[in-house]
């Protein structure tokens, strides 16, 4: 299987701070690679040691099939970026900005506008970029990667510090990337709201450790949903329920089951009732991707 | 490595630097306009011009130039240090080696157009105060030359401070800790030949040996220019190639 990002055992030592240790990513052409983990899990870390900006402390770093320490001008010619907070030159406008970096690139000078056009900042083209917004700081930093029609794209956080629109309007613009370009994306973000919609792998780090990573759907498949039971005595309830050798828990005056075939729930409703406990509701919650996120990282951080 | 300095320069250029550029040649035609050391010098031979230019090479040579030069280090390396500039400039495909000799080759074009601004300021003094004698060219284009010859080093040193700090004061603060011991080393026979922030001062100062191509000896320009420039000039590259970003 041929992979446009691998990394083995990539690991990132700040003095006694573990920020990375041992990440094996696997990314394929043309997905949208959610790279998620809660605030200081080595999601920019990471990134930084992609773009050769940070060298690693152990492990390797393939990209296009190619060692970044060997040709890493070669890749770095077909990757976009924005690394944590946006990057730009204060004192020049937001072409400005883009032409200083083109001048490097070598595209033609009309890329600028369209890149400007993509992520709509023609009517600020000429305003100098100290006086932008952080979402329009954001948008001028994925112009700029956008420039020389990447074959990768690593965003770091894009959404950060948007507005609910300026989100959806930048969703909306990633989910095109890959069909109309063949564009591979990695997008990193502490909110997996902000990307299940559109990314179709996603790897999970905590800790600098990576928990999980496969499809979107395959982490959908984690979201089986609990039932609760409300009752008019649930401490008892749950009690006699143990005592009838039923693993339950219970919470806030809540019986409820992780797992729950229909058969469970009769045989559980007939006990409570022949216990003589009044059941009131019985209720499915599906569990939201959020929710398993959360569990995963709360895990990892438990341990 | 042209197209790195085409942007840098776009970079540059954007930045203000006019004014900073002036500041060092207007004080000197300042001063040599203000200066009337002729009156004190009546009757002693010597070109007109040269009189102008010792009070001129003075606190130019001494001060602006070797404060000025650090100036510019601070604002190339400035817009990089301000809003993550450096992590976007160095994801791009462009070596880190080539982005330091990029900068280093544009502040020294500006020492070299200061100094020739420089060098238009003191026509202009001159001018001004009439002067009949002959234009000493040959000793004028020495004085020039050796004074951004003598910033070679320093410049090197300059860079890899600016690149090492975020803030602007600290390299500057560095600069002027190193440069105002030189009104006291060009005093000193011992100590001047070898202290590096001295060497524009001597490198420009009229009075010295014309036979050599410079005002100094060719082996103390190899010695404490040329390895102070190795030094320094290595030191910066070689920190800036293992720096994180
Ligand atoms: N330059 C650095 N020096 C020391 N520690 C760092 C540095 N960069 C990051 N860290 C530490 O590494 C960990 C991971 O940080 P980071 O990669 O920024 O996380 P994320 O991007 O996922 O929020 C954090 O604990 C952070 O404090
Ligand atoms: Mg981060």
């Amino acid at each position: 299987m041929e992979y446009i990002v691998q990394t083995q055992n990539l690991s990132k030592s700040f003095g006694k701070e573990q920020a990375v240790s041992n990440l094996n990513l696997q990314i394929r052409k043309g997905e949208i690679y959610g790279f998620l983990g809660p605030n200081g899990a080595g999601k920019t870390t990471t990134i930084r040691m992609l773009l050769g900006l940070m060298k690693p402390s152990s492990g390797t770093i393939k990209i296009f099939e190619k060692n970044i320490t060997k040709d890493r001008i070669q890749i770095l010619a077909k990757i976009g970026s924005l690394v944590e907070n946006p990057s730009y030159y204060p004192h020049l406008t937001a072409y400005e900005n883009l032409e200083a970096l083109r001048k490097i690139l070598g595209v033609s000078k009309t890329r600028i506008d369209e890149v400007l056009e993509i992520v709509r900042l023609k009517e600020v083209a000429h305003k100098k970029v100290k006086g932008f917004s952080l979402g329009m700081k954001q948008r001028l930093g994925i112009a700029a990667s956008l420039l020389h029609s990447p074959e990768l794209l690593i965003l770091d956080e894009p959404t950060n510090g948007l507005d609910p629109s300026g989100i959806i309007e930048i969703r909306n613009l990633i989910k095109r990337l890959p069909e109309e370009y063949g564009m591979t994306i990695i997008i990193s973000s502490h909110l997996l709201s902000e990307i299940d919609q559109m990314a179709t792998q996603v790897g999970i780090v905590s800790k600098g450790k990576l928990i999980f990573q496969d499809s979107i759907e395959a982490m959908r498949r984690f979201a089986q949903p609990k039932v609760t039971f409300k009752v008019n005595n649930g401490e008892k309830g749950w009690r006699f329920l143990l005592a009838n050798g039923i693993k339950a828990d219970y919470q806030n005056g809540v019986i409820f089951l992780e797992e729950c075939s229909d058969e469970k729930v009769a045989h559980i409703v007939q006990v409570l009732v022949q216990e003589g406990i009044s059941v009131f509701r019985v209720e499915e919650e599906k569990r939201s991707l959020e929710d398993i996120f959360l569990q995963m990282t709360m895990g990892e951080q438990g341990k | 490595m042209i197209a790195l300095l085409q942007a840098e320069w776009f970079k540059l250029r954007k930045s203000k630097m006019v004014p900073i550029i002036l500041a060092g040649p207007m004080i000197g035609l300042f001063i040599g306009l203000s200066a009337n050391l002729e009156d004190n010098m009546q009757g002693i031979e010597i070109n007109e011009w040269y009189i102008s230019l010792f009070s001129m090479n003075l606190t130019y040579a001494l001060l602006f130039l070797p404060l000025i030069s650090g100036v510019f280090t601070s604002i190339i390396c400035r817009y990089e240090h301000q809003s993550g500039g450096w992590k976007q400039l160095l994801a791009l495909p462009v070596t880190r080696g080539k982005v330091f000799v990029a900068k280093y080759i544009l502040i020294m074009l500006l020492v070299l157009a200061m100094q020739i601004l420089y060098l238009g300021s003191i026509f202009a003094v001159g001018i001004v105060k009439g002067y009949t004698d002959s234009f000493p060219m040959e000793i004028v284009w020495k004085s020039i030359v050796g004074g951004w010859v003598a910033t070679l080093p320093l410049v090197a040193l300059q860079l890899w401070l600016s690149i090492m700090f975020k803030s602007f004061a600290a390299p500057f603060a560095v600069n002027v800790i190193f440069t105002l011991p030189s009104i006291l080393a060009v005093n000193s026979e011992r100590i001047g030949p070898y202290y590096p922030w001295a060497q524009p001062f001597s490198m420009m100062y009229i009075g010295g040996n014309t036979d050599d191509v410079f005002f100094v000896p060719w082996e103390q320009v190899l010695t404490v220019v040329g390895g102070g420039f190795i030094l320094f000039f290595l030191g910066g590259y070689y920190y800036f190639q293992r720096k994180s970003i």
